[in-house]
C-alpha cells in the first residue's frame, strides 16, 4: 500500500512538473501572440530540430539582448517580443521586421530553408 | 537549385524589369516627342498644358465625358480595372514588405482581403474583356493578336499571385511563374498595346489643344 501510494506521488509529480517542462521546451510554431490578431498563418518551427539541422551551435545568432557596431550581443533567450514591439514609435525595429529579417537574411546567406512568404505561413 | 532560381528572378530579373520599364518609358517618351516635332511641329505649336489638364481631369473622370455616359457598364468596369490594377501591385503588403527589407522603405498598405478582392475583380474585369472581344461582332473585328497578348501580360500577373497567396497548387512553383509573369508586365509596359499607359497622354493634350484651342470645342 505504502509503495503504491509511493508511486503514485512519484507519477503525479511526472505529470505535475517534468511533462509540462518538455511541452514548454519543445516550440514547434512561431505564433507570437503580440501580434494579437494574425494575418498569416502561424510558422512551424522545431527549435531544436531546426538548429541542429542548420548546424547552429550557439545561441547568438538569434537570441541577444542588443547591438554594438552593428554585432548582436549575446544575451539570454527571451521573447522577441520583450524588447521588439510590433509597432514601435521610434526607429528601432518593429516585431515582424524582427522575425523577417533574422530568418530570411540567414536563409538566404545559407542558400537553404524558406525564403518566399507562403514557404514560412504555410497554410 | 530553387534558392538560385528565386535569387535569379527576384534579384537581376527584377532589376531588369524595372530598368526597361524607366529608361524604356523614358525612351519612347522622348523618342516620340522629337518625331512629333519634326514631322509635326505646326500641330505642337498650339500645345498648350492648360488644354491637356483640363481634357485630362474630365477623362480620368467615370462619366466626365460623353464617351464614357455613352456606355456604363464599360465605363464602370474600365475604371474599376485600371484602379485595381494600379493600386493592388503597389499598395499590397506582401510587396511593400519586400521594398521595406531590401531597401529600407514602405508606405501604407491594404489589409490583404482587400487587395484579394482588388485581384479578383482585375481577373473579373479580365474575363469580361476577353468575352468582349470574342462575342461583340465590332471589337471582334478590330481585335487582333497583339489584344490578346496585352490581356494575358496583364492578367499573368494577377493570376499567378492570387493562386500563390492562396497556396493553391506548388507554391515555390507559383511564386516564382508570379514574379516572372510579374517582370513581363513592367518589360511591356513602355512597348506595343500596353505603352497606352504612358503615351496615351500625349494624344489627349494633341486632341484637346486641337478641339478647345482651334475649334473652341471640347473634347470630352
Ligand atoms: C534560429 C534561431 C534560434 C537559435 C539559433 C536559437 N533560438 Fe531559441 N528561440 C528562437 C525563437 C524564434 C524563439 C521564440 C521566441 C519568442 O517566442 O518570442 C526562441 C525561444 C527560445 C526559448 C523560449 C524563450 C521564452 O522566454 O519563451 C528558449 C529557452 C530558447 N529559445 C533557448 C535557446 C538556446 C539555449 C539556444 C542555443 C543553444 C537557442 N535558443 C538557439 C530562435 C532561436
Ligand atoms: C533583450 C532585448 C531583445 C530581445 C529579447 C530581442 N532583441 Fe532583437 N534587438 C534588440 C536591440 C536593442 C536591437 C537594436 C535596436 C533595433 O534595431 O531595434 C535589436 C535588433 C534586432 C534586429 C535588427 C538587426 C539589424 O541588423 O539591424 C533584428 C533582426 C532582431 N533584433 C531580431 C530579433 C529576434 C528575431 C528576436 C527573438 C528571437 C529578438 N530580436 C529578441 C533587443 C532585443
Ligand atoms: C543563423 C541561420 C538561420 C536562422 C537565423 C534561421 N534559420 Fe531556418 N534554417 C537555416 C538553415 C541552414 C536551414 C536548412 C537546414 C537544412 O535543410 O539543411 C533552415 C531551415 C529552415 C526551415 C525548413 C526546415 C526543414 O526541416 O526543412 C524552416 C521552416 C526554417 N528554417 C524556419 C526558420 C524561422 C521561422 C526562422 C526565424 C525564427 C529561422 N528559420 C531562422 C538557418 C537559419
Ligand atoms: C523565413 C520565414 C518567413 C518568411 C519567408 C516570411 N515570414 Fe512572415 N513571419 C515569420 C515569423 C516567424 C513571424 C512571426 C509569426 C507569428 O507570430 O505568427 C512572421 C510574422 C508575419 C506577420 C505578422 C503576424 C501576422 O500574421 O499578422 C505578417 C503580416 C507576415 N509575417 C507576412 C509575411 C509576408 C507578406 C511575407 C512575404 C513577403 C513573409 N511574411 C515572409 C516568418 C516568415
Ligand atoms: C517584379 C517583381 C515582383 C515580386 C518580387 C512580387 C512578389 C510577390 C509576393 C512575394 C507576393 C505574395 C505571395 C504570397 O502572399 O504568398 C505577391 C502577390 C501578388 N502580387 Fe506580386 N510581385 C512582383 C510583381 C508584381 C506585379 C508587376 C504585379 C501586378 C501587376 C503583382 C501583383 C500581385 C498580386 C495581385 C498578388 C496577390 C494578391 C492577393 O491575391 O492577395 N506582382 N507578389
Amino acid at each position: 500500500m505504502k509503495k503504491c501510494i509511493t508511486l503514485m506521488l512519484a507519477l503525479a509529480a511526472v505529470v505535475v512538473f517534468i511533462l509540462p517542462a518538455f511541452c514548454q521546451e519543445d516550440i514547434t510554431e512561431i505564433k507570437d501572440p503580440a501580434f494579437q490578431t494574425l494575418k498569416r498563418p502561424a510558422v512551424p518551427f522545431m527549435h531544436d530540430e531546426h538548429n541542429e539541422k542548420a548546424g547552429l551551435d550557439g545561441c547568438l545568432p538569434c537570441h541577444h539582448e542588443g547591438m554594438e557596431n552593428g554585432e548582436f550581443v549575446e544575451g539570454d533567450p527571451a521573447k522577441c517580443a520583450d524588447c521588439h514591439e510590433v509597432a514601435p514609435t521610434d526607429d528601432s525595429t518593429d516585431l515582424k521586421t524582427a522575425y523577417h529579417q533574422q530568418c530570411i537574411q540567414c536563409h538566404e546567406d545559407a542558400a537553404k530553408g524558406p525564403v518566399a512568404c507562403g514557404e514560412c505561413h504555410v497554410k | 537549385m530553387y534558392h538560385s532560381i528565386y535569387d535569379l528572378v527576384t534579384g537581376p530579373l527584377t532589376w531588369l524589369g524595372f530598368g526597361v520599364l524607366v529608361l524604356g518609358g523614358l525612351f519612347r517618351m522622348v523618342s516620340l516627342y522629337s518625331l512629333a516635332k519634326k514631322k509635326d511641329a505646326s500641330s505642337i505649336a498650339y500645345n498648350k498644358a492648360k488644354y491637356g489638364i483640363r481634357s485630362i481631369l474630365h477623362w480620368i473622370t467615370p462619366f466626365g465625358t460623353l464617351g464614357w455616359k455613352e456606355n456604363p457598364v464599360i465605363t464602370v468596369v474600365t475604371f474599376v480595372f485600371h484602379i485595381c490594377l494600379l493600386a493592388t501591385p503597389i499598395f499590397l503588403g506582401a510587396h511593400i514588405d519586400l521594398w521595406d527589407l531590401n531597401f529600407g522603405v514602405s508606405w501604407p498598405a491594404l489589409p490583404d482581403h482587400v487587395a484579394d478582392i482588388m485581384t479578383v475583380l482585375v481577373i473579373a474585369a479580365g474575363c469580361f474583356f476577353a468575352y468582349r472581344r470574342v462575342v461583340d461582332k465590332t471589337v471582334a473585328f478590330v481585335t487582333t493578336w497583339k489584344d490578346w497578348f496585352a490581356l494575358c501580360v496583364t492578367m499573368g500577373p494577377f493570376i499567378t499571385g492570387f493562386l500563390a497567396y492562396h497556396q493553391i497548387f506548388n507554391y515555390q512553383f507559383m511564386i516564382v511563374l508570379h514574379v516572372i509573369t510579374g517582370i513581363a508586365w513592367l518589360l511591356f509596359i513602355p512597348f506595343g498595346r500596353l505603352s497606352h499607359a504612358i503615351l496615351g497622354w500625349y494624344s489627349r493634350v494633341y486632341i484637346a489643344s486641337e478641339f478647345q484651342g482651334v475649334r473652341h470645342a471640347k473634347d470630352w
